[in-house]
């Protein structure tokens, strides 16, 4: 038993326990020779077994296999959209730019790049990663058939990398066409935020360029919708390419709404339009965003209270249906109904069985059966004078 | 006294009461103002409307109104004074081991008690419980005898 443990065994008390073993029925001792391999830490399952080679194949592994190689290759998704359109990036957004990779067991970071995920781009076409993929791939039993989806092409990164020097050249070019003399002062407010940010780079960190960082409007991976997309060329082309931040801001507020989930100009919360609408339907928009706004803060309000009280609880579903019903009679929508007289409310009996409702039909019958007694008796008692015998004896005659 | 309650001396009242108190324990005293027992109730809830007032609310119903008898019958109210307890518009029942679990009969001893039991029905219907267990002892419950009519 004790030659199949080899030296480098992560369980320290293996050897004061083998001895023990030895004890044991002559089965366990053949499963003990069969398994017999050292432990070994499969960092997909994120656990230590003694499987060996073959633990690649349980169903266990190949879930928390899969599941690890969908949430890479999603985060791929973003960079290959940024292979696709490249767009450049800005320092106070390299932070957010990085990820890690599992293959290689290295954390990507954006530093010193003028591109969005211009480094992931470089690192996922490199042979090094491919050689690493392919050992995981064989560690892990992921199947070789799937390398291509986690790395990049040679012939899509020497597109890309046409791509971003076209785009340098034009930025470039606006940016000579127009604002020269001020580039020295946006330079120096352009510089504020980069000097900033040096503190946290530890490597080699380079300002920027005045043309990068004015290719505005560059998002984060988060921001992939096409209409982002739309923006950057007629932008990166536009007369407003090197313009001041505060001219940003005014010309590309929408942008920066959308950049900044908690921005100053304005946001969901506060009721501001959301970028894609155009200024001139601002004011049609403005006055339903403003009374939605005011509904959905008052609504969401309402909406913690309730999430707050059980909806178990007794009466929850009438609750819920009169406190809107209220609301809209305060709003003046719906008048104010005057519930019928013959409104009960739910009542359980003394002697009730079964459910409530019978005991309000029963009491309804009872009221029934009352009126009708009384309305009879009321028929039955005529009241009539006193005629005397005399008179009554005279009237017969 | 009752100055500080609302009384109610109609059904269409009584209603809008019922209907409006929403999410709080309604407790309905049925009685007459000038009963003794009556008057020492009337003078408990006075004193506690306030402290319960942000889960319960508190009102007096006129036994001797006309309007109300539908309301009298249809609770089956007897005894006064007879306090019923609701919530959203559903009757709270509580066991407190008398024969009738669906009022409380009777005056409170003291005003924690009224507070206890608001608290008991509160809670029990928060949890969606339509019958609740009286969280005082017996010895502070009024006793009293059902006659059954028709038995």
């Amino acid at each position: 038993m004790a030659e199949n443990w080899r030296g480098e065994c992560s369980n320290p008390n293996a050897k004061t326990l083998v001895p023990g073993k030895q004890d044991d029925s002559s089965k366990k001792n053949k499963k003990k020779k069969e398994t017999g391999s050292q432990f070994e830490f499969c960092t997909v399952c994120n656990l230590n077994h003694d499987q060996g080679q073959r633990h690649k194949y349980f169903p266990s592994h190949k879930k928390s296999l899969s599941a690890c190689l969908s949430r890479f290759e999603s985060k791929l998704a973003d960079v290959r959209f940024f292979l696709r359109n490249p767009a450049a990036l800005r320092p106070e957004h390299a932070s957010r730019n990085r990820f890690w990779c599992i293959f290689c067991d290295v954390d990507v970071e954006e530093l010193g790049s003028s591109f969005a995920c211009s480094n992931a781009i470089n690192h996922l076409s490199s042979v090094d990663h491919l050689k690493s993929l392919k050992h995981f791939m064989w560690k892990y039993g992921g199947g070789m058939d799937r390398l291509d989806s986690f790395r990049i092409l040679d012939a899509d990164v020497t597109k890309w990398r046409k791509k971003c020097a076209t785009l340098k050249k034009e930025a470039a070019l606006s940016e000579d066409r127009c604002h020269g003399p001020l580039s020295g002062l946006s330079n120096d407010i352009h510089r504020e935020p980069n000097i900033g940010i040096v503190d946290h780079f530890e490597d080699n960190y380079t300002v920027y360029p005045l043309k990068s960082s004015i290719l505005n409007g560059v998002t984060p991976l988060q921001y992939n919708t096409n209409e982002q997309q739309i923006l950057y060329p007629e932008i990166a082309g536009g007369p407003n390419a090197g313009s001041l931040p505060t001219k940003l801001v005014s010309s590309n507020a929408s942008l920066h709404s959308a950049d900044d989930s908690n921005g100053v100009e304005g946001n969901v919360h506060s009721g501001a339009a959301p970028p894609w609408l155009d200024s001139s339907e601002h004011s049609l928009v403005d006055y339903n965003i403003k009374s939605f706004s005011v509904n959905v803060a008052s609504h969401s309000n309402k909406l913690e209270k309730s999430r707050k009280l059980n909806p178990k609880r007794v009466g929850a579903a009438w609750a819920e249906k009169r406190k809107i019903e209220m609301e809209l009679e305060k709003r003046g929508e719906i008048a104010k109904k005057e519930c019928d007289s013959g409104w009960l409310p739910n009542f359980g009996r003394v002697w009730q069985s079964g459910s409530r409702k019978e005991s309000r039909r029963e009491f309804e019958m009872e009221k029934q059966t009352l009126l009708k007694k009384e309305t009879e008796s009321e028929i039955s008692k005529e009241i009539q004078p006193y005629i005397s015998k005399r008179i009554r004896k005279d009237a017969a005659e | 006294m009752s100055y500080v309650l609302t009384t109610l001396t109609k059904k269409r009242e009584v209603d809008s009461v019922i209907r409006d108190t929403i999410d709080k324990v309604l407790v309905l005293r049925f009685g007459r103002a000038s009963d003794a027992e009556c008057m020492q109730l009337d003078d408990i809830l006075a004193k506690s409307a306030r402290e319960v007032s942000k889960f319960a609310t508190v009102a007096l119903v006129d036994i001797d109104s006309e309007d109300v008898q539908v309301y009298v019958k249809y609770f089956d109210i007897t005894l006064t004074p007879s306090s019923v307890f609701f919530f959203n518009a559903h009757h709270m029942k509580m066991d407190c081991g008398t024969a009738d679990h669906t009022k409380w009969i009777g005056a409170f001893r003291r005003k924690q008690d009224f507070i206890d039991v608001v608290e008991a029905n509160y809670r029990g219907a928060m949890k969606g419980k339509l019958i609740v267990n009286c969280p005082l002892p017996p010895e502070r419950i009024p006793r009293y005898q059902l006659l059954y009519k028709d038995m």
